[in-house]
This record gives C-alpha cells, sequence and structure tokens, in this order.
C-alpha cells in the first residue's frame, strides 16, 4: 500500500499540529498559490465537471509553474483541462505526473482532447475509480479513517489497477469493497460566499467540497463575494466549510468562470468551446491556437480580472441572464423568472 | 385526437422518444450525463409527472423545467429539488435501496449488459497507453451496481456490442452466471432494459444474455442482429416500436434541445 499526498496518520498528525485559531485569512491568490502548492504536490480540485471550477486558482498555479502534480478529483472538465494545456505547451513549466479520477472530460461540450493526447502516449499515470469512490475517500479523509467501505463498483476492471481492496465483511459475511482515504496537500476550491475567516457558504449543489477540504493538507479558497462574519453566522446550518479548515480566503468574482456558478452565471457556451477546439487541434498536432489561447487569456494578463477582460461583456452578461440557480440569501429559495430558458408551459400532457 | 407520427427524424431523437416512454412513473431513477439526461426531460414533461429524478452531484426530485441541464451537476438539475447536497448523498441513496433505476448510457456494451466507458485496448497491458481512452467511470459503475435496476442507453453499431468488452467499467450481469452479482457483493439486481438507436433489448431470465424486445421504425430483426457482433436471443413476440409522434419530436427540437447538444449531435463513426 502506498498513500499519495499525506497518509491517514500524517493527516491526522498534521492537523492536529496545526494553528486553527479564528483570523483573519484574506490574502492574494497569487500569495496564497506561492505560499501553499509545491512541486510534487497532490491538488485535490472541487467543484464537479465545469460546475464551480477552481478555474482561477488553477489559472494561476498555470501562471506561477509547478512541476510533478498529482491531481485527485471526482469528476473534472475545465480544471484539468487548463493545467493538461499548460503541460503540453511546456513539460518544464508545469507538469501532472498522476490522477486519482472517475471522469475526465465536459458533457455536453465534448470529451477531453487533452486526456486523450496524454493517455494515449502514456504521459500520465492513471489510477480510475468511481465517482462515489473518489467522493467517499475523500469523505474519510474528512472523517479521520484510514479507509470507507463502499459497494460499487465490484465486479468492474476498476478494482484491478487501483487500491481498492474487496474483502469478506466481517458482519455479513458477503464482499465488501474498501477505499483507501484521500488526503490531499491543497484543495483548491471556489465557492460564491465566505467571510475573513474561511468559513464558506455554498449555493446549489455541495459536490465535495465540504469533504475535501476537511480531507486536505490546506486549503485555498476563493469567493464570488466576502460576506461579514455576523451575516455568516446567522445561519450556523448553512455553513459548509467551517473556517478552520481553510487557510487562505481571496475574494475572485467569477472564480470559476468560464464554468457554471450557482446562482452567479451558467456556462459560457462560445468560451468553452473555444477552449476546447484549441485544445483538440492540439490533439491532432497543430499547437498554435492553444499557445495563443494561453498567451492571451493566462500568461499575458495578471489575474483573474485580466481574463475577464478579455471576454465581450454581452458574452459575460449573457450567462448571467440564463442562470436559473436560486440566488444568494440564505434564506432564500427564489428562482429567477424563467425567459426563454424555461420550457415548463411549452407541453400538454 | 388521433395521434400524428413523425415521418422525418434522426436516430438520436428516436432513442430519446424510447428512453423517454420506457421510464416508468413513480418511480426514483438516477440518470447520468448525456441521452438519459434529455430522455428524462422529455419523460418528466410528457409522461411521468411522478418521475423523481437524481443526479449525482447532489439534487433528488428537481422540476426539470428550466432548460436542458447542460450538466448532471449545473443549476438547472436543482430546480425545485426536494433535497440537495452533495455526491456521497447521492450514491448513499442507491446503495440504501432509494434509488429504482439508474438510467446510464456507456461506448461498448456485452452480452450480459458490461458496460464499457474507460478504455478502448488491450486491458491490463496496455491500461497506462490505451490505443483509446475515455471519459472513465463517472458515476455510471456506481448506479450499474447499486440502483435496484438499470436502464441502458446505447448507440448500436456492431463494434459497440461486443462478446468480450475491452475495459468492464460498469458490472451488468457479470459473466451470466447464476447471482454473479450477488457472488460480486452487488446490492442491485442488474440491467433491465437496452435502449438502442435500432431496438429494444432486455435480458434472458436464465441465460442473462440479451434479447430483443422490439425493433425500432426502419428496422428488422435481421438489420438489428446484423448490426450486434454477438447473437441475440429472438423471442417469438418481437414487435415494431411505435414511431415518435409529432409532438414528441416538437419537444425534443423546439422545447428540450434547440440547439442540439445531445441530440442533434453527428454520431462519431
Amino acid at each position: 500500500m502506498y498513500w499519495t499526498g499525506l497518509s491517514a496518520d500524517e493527516a491526522r498528525k498534521f492537523t492536529a499540529g496545526k494553528d486553527k485559531s479564528k483570523k483573519d485569512k484574506r490574502t492574494t491568490l497569487k500569495e496564497a498559490v506561492k505560499k501553499y502548492v509545491k512541486d510534487g504536490d497532490n491538488l485535490g480540485i472541487a467543484g464537479f465537471v465545469n460546475g464551480r471550477q477552481p478555474i482561477s486558482i488553477v489559472h494561476e498555479i498555470i501562471r506561477q509553474g509547478r512541476k510533478n502534480l498529482t491531481l485527485s478529483f471526482q469528476s473534472s472538465g475545465l480544471s484539468i483541462e487548463y493545467l493538461a494545456g499548460a503541460m503540453v505547451l511546456d513539460e518544464k513549466h508545469l507538469s501532472i505526473s498522476r490522477m486519482e479520477f472517475a471522469y475526465w472530460a465536459h458533457e455536453a461540450f465534448g470529451i477531453s482532447p487533452l486526456f486523450r493526447h496524454l493517455a494515449e502516449n502514456g504521459r500520465i499515470e492513471l489510477e480510475d475509480w468511481s465517482n462515489y469512490n473518489m467522493s467517499a475517500r475523500f469523505k474519510a479523509g474528512s472523517m479521520g479513517l484510514p479507509f470507507i467501505p463502499c459497494r460499487s463498483p465490484m465486479g468492474s476492471d476498476m478494482i484491478k489497477r487501483n487500491r481498492a481492496k474487496v474483502i469478506e465483511c466481517p458482519f455479513t459475511h458477503r464482499p465488501i469493497m474498501l477505499l483507501p482515504a484521500s488526503h490531499p496537500n491543497v484543495a483548491v476550491i471556489h465557492v460564491q460566499e465566505a467571510d475573513i475567516y474561511g468559513n464558506c457558504r455554498i449555493q446549489g449543489p455541495l459536490f465535495t467540497c465540504p469533504e475535501i477540504a476537511m480531507a486536505s493538507a490546506y486549503t485555498i479558497i476563493t469567493c464570488e463575494r466576502l460576506i461579514d462574519h455576523d451575516e455568516m453566522v446567522r445561519f450556523p446550518n448553512r455553513i459548509n466549510i467551517p473556517f478552520f479548515a481553510v487557510d487562505a480566503v481571496a475574494e475572485v468574482p467569477f472564480g470559476s468562470y468560464p464554468g457554471n456558478c450557482h446562482g452567479v452565471h451558467y456556462f459560457d457556451e462560445k468560451h468553452i468551446p473555444e477552449f476546447r477546439a484549441a485544445c483538440e487541434k492540439f490533439r491532432k498536432g497543430d499547437a498554435a491556437a492553444l499557445k495563443e489561447y494561453y498567451d492571451t487569456y493566462i500568461f499575458s494578463v495578471e489575474n483573474t480580472a485580466g481574463f475577464i477582460d478579455r471576454i465581450p461583456f454581452s458574452q459575460i452578461q449573457h450567462t448571467q441572464i440564463i442562470e436559473s440557480g436560486i440566488g444568494l440569501a440564505a434564506d432564500s429559495n427564489t428562482s429567477r423568472m424563467k425567459g426563454d430558458e424555461g420550457f415548463g408551459k411549452a407541453v400538454s400532457r | 385526437m388521433e395521434k400524428q407520427y413523425h415521418d422525418d427524424f434522426t436516430v438520436q431523437e428516436m432513442i430519446v422518444v424510447a428512453g423517454a416512454r420506457t421510464l416508468p412513473d413513480n418511480k426514483v431513477i438516477f440518470a447520468g450525463t448525456g441521452l438519459p439526461m434529455v430522455a428524462i426531460t422529455l419523460a418528466q414533461l410528457k409522461y411521468g409527472p411522478g418521475i423523481v429524478p437524481v443526479f449525482e452531484a447532489g439534487a433528488v426530485g428537481p422540476s426539470l423545467s428550466c432548460g436542458l441541464p447542460l450538466s448532471v451537476g449545473d443549476s438547472r438539475t436543482t430546480y425545485k429539488a426536494n433535497y440537495l447536497l452533495g455526491l456521497n448523498s447521492a450514491f448513499e441513496l442507491t446503495q440504501r435501496g432509494f434509488a429504482d433505476f439508474g438510467f446510464i448510457g456507456g461506448a461498448e456494451i456485452d452480452p450480459y449488459g458490461n458496460l464499457n466507458s474507460t478504455m478502448m485496448g488491450d486491458f491490463n497491458d496496455s491500461y497506462q497507453k490505451p490505443k483509446t481512452r475515455l471519459p472513465g467511470s463517472g458515476g455510471a459503475s456506481d448506479m450499474a451496481c447499486s440502483c435496484e435496476q438499470t436502464i441502458i442507453i446505447m448507440v448500436h453499431e456492431k463494434r459497440r456490442f461486443n462478446e468480450k468488452l475491452s475495459y468492464v467499467t460498469s458490472p451488468g450481469y457479470l459473466d451470466g452466471s447464476p447471482n454473479a452479482r450477488w457472488n460480486a457483493g452487488l446490492a442491485g439486481q442488474g440491467p433491465y432494459r437496452v435502449i438502442t438507436t435500432k431496438a429494444i433489448l432486455g435480458f434472458d431470465d436464465e441465460t442473462r444474455r440479451m434479447k430483443l424486445i422490439a425493433t425500432l421504425p426502419g428496422e428488422t430483426v435481421n438489420s438489428v442482429q446484423d448490426a450486434t457482433g454477438f447473437e441475440l436471443i429472438i423471442p417469438d413476440d418481437v414487435y415494431p416500436f411505435e414511431p415518435p409522434t409529432v409532438e414528441e419530436i416538437h419537444l425534443i427540437r423546439e422545447v428540450i434541445d434547440p440547439r442540439g447538444y445531445f441530440v442533434k449531435k453527428k454520431i462519431k463513426q
């Protein structure tokens, strides 16, 4: 058995020895990445496919460059595609050595061209799991347990090449599968609201964000907006990540753009295909478009504000208009009035 | 009013209609990304107002009336949801027995309903450098294992229907032996239907091998068998499936997926 990131015992010891005081953790993303993300780290990538992906943190990691990263996530699209694009353009600047994951593609926007490129050329080490497996592995990490039992996917070829163990359940005497906990070195997470201490309030699906934050040694949070601590603690039930599981907080509006951020904006249905098309050209042997994309949107800008500046405002505004998620107030459950996108009335039953 | 059938539709539109009509009302249906998501949207709109969709990113029992979701985790999956946490809570529901059906797709299928969505090529030798790498399991293997039954959507091509898979991602009836799933430790009963671009298929109760139930419009028993890389069980009561109606095609084209995210895409040859 080997551990990537921290072992269960190392993770416990690390957190027990950590300063957990309630202090102001605001910082710039540049500083946070510089301080917490190291070469060789196992990164826990939060979000789900292209929903609430930690894009601004990933762009900053790309600007600074890191090598031999292990990426742990259940399902992801843009975050991993961006890191992979940086790797294929200049492996000396940024490289991924290993992935522990369930799915890398973009759902409606298509498969991942750079996953095909990297895997089919044997450039990264893969450990396939299911979505529940990766989520449960983070959960085991967050629970302080070295493993968690799980019923799927026994019978699959996945368990021939990953670290899962099928044992006889000591109570039912039937086969049961055990998954090793995942403790990434750093969790990278984008949320809608946080306070200066790191308490986070998530809108819409939580994905596996709370578990990843609790399981990791360090957690970097970007938020759409910082809110007053007093406002945050008005609804203690709605705090999804507690302050002591967070090390750095940066207020970065549009921090998961061009993906979907629930209650804030929908997918940018122009920009995602534009980026993906550049990746597909690379896979087919033409690196020019991908290089131009990175020069334009990542390397020639300072931060997320610079990235967003390069996208037409009308295009961004459209993603806000078509967003159907509920508003950001903790006690709000009102959906945006439905316009052309909704189709509730169009049907006779 | 007399039913009007549409005479010009694509195979993907047909598969969505067939999927929507197959989903039973008043059941909890855990739906995967792609065509299952379109079909469950049509089903909830048109046939099954009591269908309770579950999406793995967390949404349980939403109303799919905010536009077609482009992801099983996007905002449109959460409108009027009855429960909304995250992936762990969604998959825990399947293990506990709360999900009646899993509704999933795959790239390759075998006679026992095992699915591959991981890689093409030689497993285990070329796992780290496969001939073709596919996106990976996502939640499909969890649904296939732990939902009580599964309904599978497949593009029906000979190269996708093989006696032996490159890689088993999502377990069906495994090797087809009696109690294979139970013996492997699985909780759910396994595949119920396979809905393809050519046919509706099920599984023989004894051998657990795939059997033909109905042919889709334009197909015959022979054309379906010819497009299948293994021998199908052909019972005497195979029937022609009812073609899509004008209203169903209208709903898919104009209302549910007007931009053609999932339905009008060219099927990769």
